[in-house]
């Protein structure tokens, strides 16, 4: 089998990752339960982390939402 | 310890190897009914209900912690067929596991058969939008014309058509935009058994100077990864030259084709 994209991982954002990992996968609550609004604040965190509040309220750009075909 | 809690990471219906593992101290695969769990033994001081939602806030906590999350899975996967967990996903005991993986057998096999033999790569596409706009003068037939009114116009005509234009600009700019991530899309959906629009990230949050127009996952069958690949290279080609560019990763684990419902 091929290397996988985790070989590389170092070389993948934090937010690549965090955008699979935190909403992704069997989201299944166990038996300690993280709330949305926690998540969201991961989210908030990094957006502080990265941006100046100026860039943020740039306006967002046009948006692609292809037809999605179902299979 | 006794209270100690159980963080999982994924799951097989396949006996799953820890040797292949780096780092691999404290893991654990624990066999229930058939499936097979890769887990980790934590501390509630570090991941109870309240420390977790203290460390949520502390990002270079979560950095480490989802790289490691991500990287074990990932490591897993390079010898089986794994159903990954959500970052986070802890149980109490050993046994509060096992009631999971008992409640769900049906729904865990059935993603299990559904993911088999399929990687998920994802492909986000970028618009630079100022090599777009100098551009669009060549790809607009509507633009073209425009500007070949205004030479031919009176300076006052020409003043208004030029305002006009700007509209155009922006207007065709958009369609070129569409035009260009529906034809990627339906390329990379013909050649993927399915696919998942993912949210736009900004472009603060990319650290990009350039605008994601599109951020899909493609589930694909390993035979045709390389096609998939192959045609990606292609769109770039058509596409780079306008100001369209790709970013492809994989495979990752199947996080965005796993569907289990709670009860």
């Amino acid at each position: 089998m091929q290397e996988n994209v985790i070989n590389h991982s170092k070389n993948i954002t934090i937010l690549e990752i965090l955008d699979r990992v935190l909403n992704k996968g069997v989201v299944i609550t166990g038996d300690i339960v993280i709330s949305v609004a926690d998540i969201d604040l991961v989210y908030v965190g990094l957006k502080l982390l990265l941006t100046s509040v100026e860039t943020m309220r740039e306006k967002r750009l046009a948006i692609v939402k292809p037809n999605q075909e179902t299979k | 310890m006794d209270n100690e809690l159980i963080y999982v990471y994924c799951l097989s219906d396949s006996p799953l190897r820890l040797d292949h593992i780096s780092e691999q101290e404290s893991l654990k695969c624990l066999i229930f009914q058939g499936f097979y769990a890769i887990v980790k033994q934590v501390s509630p001081d570090e991941f109870s209900e309240e420390n977790l939602k203290k460390n949520f806030t502390d990002l270079p906590w979560i950095e480490i912690h989802a790289r490691d999350h991500i990287r074990i899975i990932g490591e897993v996967m390079q010898n089986s067929t794994v159903i990954p967990f959500k970052f986070g996903t802890l149980f109490n005991s050993e046994e509060s596991l096992g009631k999971f993986i008992r409640n769900y057998s049906g729904s865990l096999t059935e993603n299990l058969k559904n993911i088999k033999g399929k990687e998920e790569w994802s492909v986000k596409i970028y618009c630079n939008l100022s090599l777009l706009n100098q551009q669009i003068g060549e790809i607009s037939k509507d633009v073209l014309t425009m500007e070949q009114e205004i030479l031919e116009s009176m300076p006052g005509k020409a003043f208004l058509l030029k305002r006009k234009k700007v509209e155009l600009i922006d207007k065709e700019v958009q369609k070129v935009m569409q035009i260009c991530g529906q034809t990627c899309y339906d390329e990379l959906a013909a050649l993927s058994e399915h696919t998942k629009i993912n949210n736009i990230l900004p472009k603060e949050l990319t650290e990009r100077t350039d605008d994601m127009i599109l951020n899909v996952s493609c589930f694909v069958n390993q035979g045709r990864v390389n096609e998939l690949l192959s045609v990606i290279d292609e769109l770039l080609k058509k596409y780079k030259s306008v100001g369209f560019d790709m970013a492809v990763a994989g495979p990752w684990p199947p996080f965005s084709f796993i569907s289990i419902k709670e009860k």
